[in-house]
Formats: C-alpha cells, sequence, structure tokens
C-alpha cells in the first residue's frame, strides 16, 4: 500500500484513541445514564438450528426446521422467555447437507453469530461432529433427533439429547415385536435385515441384530443386506431377499429407498408375512403413504412418536397445518420439542450465560410435550430417561393422512386392532 | 451359486444398462460434437423427470407418452444453454469450461427445489407395478419399456446424425469445425442443435426412469457421475460406446452384489472407471482424444 492513501483515508493513532475514547464514552453513559430504555426492550436470544436442509434427506430437514420454528414462534408469541424480560427466541439456521463436516462448520458460523444453545441435527454422524465442537466451544448442544448411543458416551457436558438411543430403540423394537407375535400367535421363523449404509443405518441395524440374538426369540435373521444412501435401484438387493425367502422383513431405511423396496418387493412378489421396521423413517411420511398406496398398508414401525392423544400435539399439530399444510410428523414434532426443552432450561436460568443454562437443563422435568413418552429429564450423560417408542401401523382409512395409527403401547393407541399377518402386496 | 438369482440379477442389470447407456449417450454426444463435458446432465434428466411428473399429476399423461414433449422440452434447454452460455466458452481451456456448466447443474438443481420442493416424488405410474414372468425370473415391465425405448431412442440418433443433413452436418463441425465454418455451416446453429439433442435425450431418459425410482432435486449429481462412468467406459464421444458401456455397467454393478455388499456397488463401477483409465484410457470401443 502506499503511505499517502494511508494518511488520506485512515486516521492516525491519536485521532483513533479520541474517537474510541468518545464512543466509549457515549456507549458508557448509554447503557448506565438511560438504563431504562435499553431494558424494555427485551433482547432476543438466538439458537441455532442446523438440519440437513438440502441435500438427500432434505424432506425430514426442511420438516426439522419447520419444527423447530413452530416451537420458537410458539415461544414469542407466548411473551418470549418472561424470566429474561420477554426476550425473543430468533432461529439462526444452518444447513448440514447431511455431511459431518459441514454440519460442523455450520455450526461453527452459528456460534460465531451468537447462537446460544444448538439444537439439531437429524444425524448421528452430524450430531458427533457438532458435539465435540459445541464441547470445544463451551455451548449447550440439545440433540432433538439423532440416536447413535456413541454421541453421548464420551461425558460431554454441553451435549443433550431429547430423542431416544438407538439402544432404546432397539429396545423398543425387540418389545413390541414380542408383543405383536405373543398376541396374534403368528411366529415367523426367517428373517431378511436389511439397512443404508449410513452411521445411523448400521449402527441401528447392527444393535438390532444384536439384540434379537440375545433376545432369544424364535426367528433367525438368515441375511443382512446393506446399501448406500440415496441409492436409486434396488433390484438387484430385492432378488436377493427373496432368494434368502424370509418369512419377515426388519428393514432400516430412508424416505426413498422405502418407495422403491416396497414397490420391487412386490414386482418380484416376494412372500412375506409383514415388514416390521425396527425403528427408521421411510415407512409413515405422507408421501410414502400416499405414493405407495395400498402397498405401504400394514407395515409396523417402532418409532419415536407424536403422542396424537395429547392436547400439546393437537395444538402444535393445529398451528403445523394453518402454517405449512400436512401434518407434523414424528421427527418434526421432536424438532419442535427440542426448542420447548431449550426455552424451558433458559426460563429457569433467567441468562444466557452458558454455565446457568447447563445447570437448568440438567434440571429439566418437562412435561408438556407432544410426543409419545415420560417428562423429558436428562440423566448424567445427558439421554432423555422419558424417552420411549410406540408401535405405528399403516391402517386401511380414506384419508392417506390419517392411516398410520398408534397400535402399541395400549396408553397411546389409536387403533386396537393389529394386522398380522398381512395379505401379500399383490393380493391387495 | 443359486442360478436364478444369477438370471434375475443379469436381467436386471441388462434392462437398467439399457437406460444408463440413454443417459450417457446425451454427454457422450455432447463431448463428441463440442468437446466440453456436460457438468449438468445428471441436472437436465432430473428436469426431464420432474416435467414429465408434472404432465403424469397435471394431465394424468402417461410418462412413455409425455416423453416426446419432455425431450422437446429438453431441447429447448439444451439450445439455450448451448446458445446462450457454452458457445461462448468454446475455446476456453478446459478447467474454465467446468465451471459454468457446474453452475448451471446448481441452477438446475436448485430450480427444481424451489419449484417442487424437496420431497421424494413417486406417483404411482399405470404400468409402474406390471411384472413379466419367465419362469422364475421376474421382468419389470417399466424398465423392459424404458430399455426398448432408449435402443429405440438411440437407433433415431444414429439414424439422424447418419442420414439427414443437419446430421451430417454436426458430424462435419465435430470433425473439423474451421473446416465446417468454410464450407458454409452455421456451426453455432448447430452447435445448438447437437446440445439440443444430446439434452432431449437426457430428458426422455428422465421421462423413463419416472416409473422407477423417486425423483427429487438433488439427484441429478449422481448421474452425472454414473454417465460419466458409462461414456469413459465406451470412449469418450463413442455413441455406441456409450450404449454398450451403459450395459456393461448395469450388468456389472447389478452381478456384483451376489459378491459384494451393495454398499460397495459404487467402488465396483469406480474401479471399473480406474481399470479403464489405466489400459484403455481412450475407452473400449475408442473415442475422442
Amino acid at each position: 500500500m502506499d503511505k499517502t492513501r494511508g494518511t488520506d483515508k485512515g486516521m492516525d493513532r491519536r485521532t483513533f484513541i479520541k474517537v474510541a475514547g468518545m464512543t466509549g464514552l457515549g456507549l458508557t453513559a448509554t447503557t448506565f445514564g438511560v438504563p431504562t430504555l435499553l431494558r424494555a426492550k427485551p433482547k432476543t436470544i438466538k439458537i441455532g438450528s442446523i438440519q440437513p436442509a438440502t441435500g438427500p434427506l432434505a424432506v425430514i430437514g426442511q420438516a426439522q426446521r419447520k419444527g423447530n420454528q413452530l416451537a420458537v414462534d410458539l415461544i414469542n408469541s407466548r411473551g418470549g422467555i418472561r424470566s429474561l424480560g420477554g426476550a425473543k427466541l430468533e432461529l439462526l439456521l444452518g444447513d448440514s447437507e447431511s455431511k459431518p463436516e459441514v454440519g460442523r462448520s455450520e455450526a461453527d458460523r452459528l456460534i460465531r453469530e451468537g447462537a446460544a444453545v444448538l439444537v439439531g441435527p437429524f444425524q448421528s454422524g452430524v450430531a458427533m461432529a457438532i458435539a465435540t465442537l459445541a464441547e470445544q466451544r463451551g455451548v449447550p448442544f440439545v440433540m432433538d433427533v439423532a440416536a447413535l448411543d456413541a454421541i453421548t458416551q464420551k461425558g460431554y457436558k454441553h451435549v443433550f439429547r431429547v430423542f431416544i438411543t438407538a439402544r432404546g430403540l432397539v429396545g423398543g423394537a425387540i418389545k413390541y415385536y414380542k408383543m405383536v407375535t405373543e398376541s396374534t400367535g403368528v411366529i415367523p421363523k426367517r428373517a431378511v435385515v436389511t439397512n443404508t449404509a449410513d452411521p445411523f443405518g448400521k449402527g441401528m441395524s447392527g444393535g438390532f441384530l444384536k439384540a434379537m440374538e440375545k433376545s432369544g426369540l424364535p426367528v433367525k435373521i438368515v441375511e443382512r443386506i446393506q446399501y448406500p444412501l440415496g441409492i436409486q435401484d434396488l433390484s438387484a438387493e430385492v432378488a436377493k431377499i427373496k432368494a434368502a425367502k424370509p418369512d419377515i422383513l426388519f428393514p432400516v431405511s430412508r424416505i426413498g429407498d422405502s418407495v422403491i423396496l416396497v414397490r420391487e418387493l412386490y414386482k418380484q412378489k416376494v412372500p412375506l408375512m409383514g415388514i416390521f421396521g425396527p425403528g427408521s423413517p421411510g415407512w409413515y411420511e405422507p408421501e410414502f403413504v400416499k405414493d405407495v398406496g395400498k402397498l405401504a398398508l400394514y407395515v409396523m414401525t417402532n418409532v419415536p412418536w407424536i403422542n396424537p392423544l395429547s392436547p400439546v400435539y393437537q395444538k402444535a399439530n393445529a398451528a403445523w397445518q394453518k402454517k405449512y399444510g400436512g401434518y407434523l410428523d414424528t421427527n418434526s414434532a421432536y424438532a419442535y420439542t427440542g426448542i420447548l426443552v431449550v426455552a424451558d432450561a433458559l426460563e429457569r436460568a433467567g441468562s444466557t450465560d452458558t454455565d446457568k443454562i447447563l445447570a437448568a437443563l440438567k434440571q429439566t422435568n418437562f412435561k408438556d410435550h407432544p410426543v409419545v413418552g415420560g417428562p423429558v429429564r436428562f440423566d448424567e450423560k445427558g439421554d432423555n430417561t422419558g424417552a420411549m417408542t410406540a408401535l405405528v401401523q399403516v391402517q386401511p382409512d380414506p384419508d392417506p393422512l390419517k392411516r398410520v395409527k398408534v397400535v402399541l403401547p395400549k396408553e397411546f393407541a389409536q387403533s386396537d386392532k393389529i394386522v398380522f399377518p398381512a395379505p401379500q402386496l399383490w393380493e391387495r | 451359486m443359486d442360478v436364478t438369482l444369477a438370471l434375475q440379477l443379469l436381467v436386471q442389470g441388462v434392462l437398467l444398462g439399457g437406460i444408463y447407456g440413454l443417459i450417457a449417450m446425451g454427454l457422450s454426444l455432447i463431448f463428441g460434437v463440442m468437446g466440453v463435458i456436460n457438468f449438468a446432465h445428471g441436472q437436465m434428466m432430473v428436469m426431464g423427470m420432474y416435467v414429465s411428473y408434472w404432465i403424469f399429476v397435471l394431465l394424468g399423461i402417461d410418462p412413455y407418452v409425455s416423453l416426446v414433449v419432455v425431450a422437446a422440452g429438453t431441447f429447448l434447454l439444451g439450445y439455450a444453454i448451448q446458445s446462450s452460455v457454452v458457445n461462448r466458452i468454446l475455446d476456453y481451456p478446459e478447467a474454465m469450461q467446468v465451471l459454468p456448466l457446474v453452475a448451471m447443474g446448481l441452477i438446475l438443481e436448485n430450480t427444481a427445489l424451489l419449484l417442487w420442493g424437496p420431497d421424494h416424488r413417486s406417483p404411482q405410474t399405470a404400468l409402474g407395478l406390471e411384472a413379466l414372468w419367465i419362469g422364475p425370473v421376474m421382468v419389470d415391465v417399466s424398465r423392459l419399456i424404458a430399455f426398448a425405448l432408449a435402443i429405440l431412442i438411440t437407433s433415431l440418433i444414429f439414424f439422424f446424425l447418419k442420414k439427414t443433413d443437419i446430421g451430417k452436418s454436426i458430424r462435419a463441425a465435430a470433425d473439423n469445425r474451421t473446416g465446417a465454418i468454410l464450407v458454409g455451416i452455421d456451426v453455432n446453429r448447430i452447435f445448438n442443435i447437437a446440445f439440443g439433442i444430446g439434452a432431449a435425450s437426457t430428458g426422455a431418459a428422465g421421462a423413463l426412469l419416472l416409473p422407477l425410482m423417486p425423483v427429487s432435486p438433488h439427484m441429478g449429481h449422481d448421474f452425472t457421475l454414473t454417465a460419466f462412468i458409462v461414456v469413459i467406459l465406451g470412449g469418450l464421444g463413442n455413441l455406441m460406446g456409450a450404449l454398450i458401456g451403459g450395459l456393461i455397467l448395469g450388468v456389472t454393478e447389478s452381478l456384483s452384489t451376489l459378491l459384494l455388499p451393495a454398499t460397495l456397488k459404487q467402488v465396483v463401477s469406480f474401479s471399473i472407471l480406474v481399470l479403464i483409465m489405466i489400459f484403455r484410457p481412450r475407452g473400449l470401443f475408442g473415442g475422442k482424444k
């Protein structure tokens, strides 16, 4: 740089000190001189939301975002965080693109932009990356959806999980599978497990396989088929499933592959007593139920589910329908719950100081949420001890949006009959 | 080894390979004529899928019928891209040709996201669930039709390039651009048409795929890569090579699931790519340098 420019446009040290001093004085004067004015205007608390808003899981990612936003809107319309003078919540948006490294850098950006708490991120791989960062930066991270056990096993102080753990999810799957087979007296002998080869899919189906083995249930897993996330063609995989001659299929899938899978099962006429999802998306989303029509019927899935009977859900669902159309599904309901839990902690903390928020989060005992399960309480690892799954089954109903029904546990059930075995796909 | 399973996988591989071939042919044609690699290729195919989706949902017209309209639409899209962007970058270094086309892909992808949202859409088409049985082997009807139409479209393009005046001009311009200009061919217009045809065949492939897989805005990228592998396998710029390359890739991917987990499918396809690059750098059937 040449020297003339420096003296022309810049300022020398003395001017700088003078200006800085005066600005400082001015600032002090406003802060101390007219404090009421400033305090009367509630400040906003920024919450960083990192979801896979684009990429293979964009459908879910955007629904998660909407779930976060809906809860923020609710809190703000109720008058914000009262213990902080009615401070409003503001959602900062981050997009993980389904990639851990992107999720991490987005989290980093949101922290720099002033996020007091982070929520998200739907995928366990991404959650792992963000958890490490949150721990380093000392920012509380409340996972709304992410199930892999390992995320909370590292003794992190800043990481909490509203969602169920993979272990809890697997436990639910075994429990409900047992209840279904015992209550109907239909006992499948051979089974095939399929899963997407992302951290969630692998961990979930791996845990399920182990738990199945330990459970002593009379079903033998004869084949495990894994395929990459975002696959467009499953004909070869289904040919393999058919060759394995299973009575029942345990798919751990994502949106998109479930459609291809069930259509291919139909086309290749794979005889099955039923499809039982140990716990994964793909089998209950409105697009799936609508697009696949009668092929979607009787699929059972063990899933952390909305509590359709609770007033909190009904209210949130009405707000969702008004704002976005469709209905508040389980993922977005958890996204919604995540924000409610954060708001509850902020309310009790009465401060945006990290230590106070952490202390409040640890004391959480939050009942007014829209999902199946007990009150949200965190154990010493940060996992929600109230988290629980339900068993849902797609059952005939003229309105596709009402076809997914809770069948177990009884206290949350919307339908008291479970259809098992299901009619073959091509005989419907 | 289970013979039925192997036969089933073979049939599915061949049928899928035909569609791979059609997708790749557009890429190969565009490279063969203009010497640019169309990085927006998969996204164009997704556009084709969406347009046929729209026609199906709004007007109830089956993708096999709307194919013609979709191809015409993507032809115009290709024509516009070539005349507005690609013609201006033909003489640039290759690295600089990449960026505008990657950008084009991003624009198309995000346009799809804006227009149709992020959902995976997969409407139930009339023949979407039909299947034929040859003994214990299932032949997916929508795949079979897609395969047959892919072969038909490929042959039509061949015929067009060999026999018609425009086709001959395209080949002339591909062979020697300066020479073509000297004998009075409007090379820019010919290039527009060539890109349009490449795009149209891709759009048509998209319509053929609609009954087979859910469409979502972000799936284009994978198909660009697949098309790329196929084209390199068959020889860049060699149209017949693209079709045969597609078949080889389809069959290999399908049969590989006999021995390997499906998660290694891409390892198989990219290993083929690397092997071809090492041993036959100009593809199995030779291509443009």
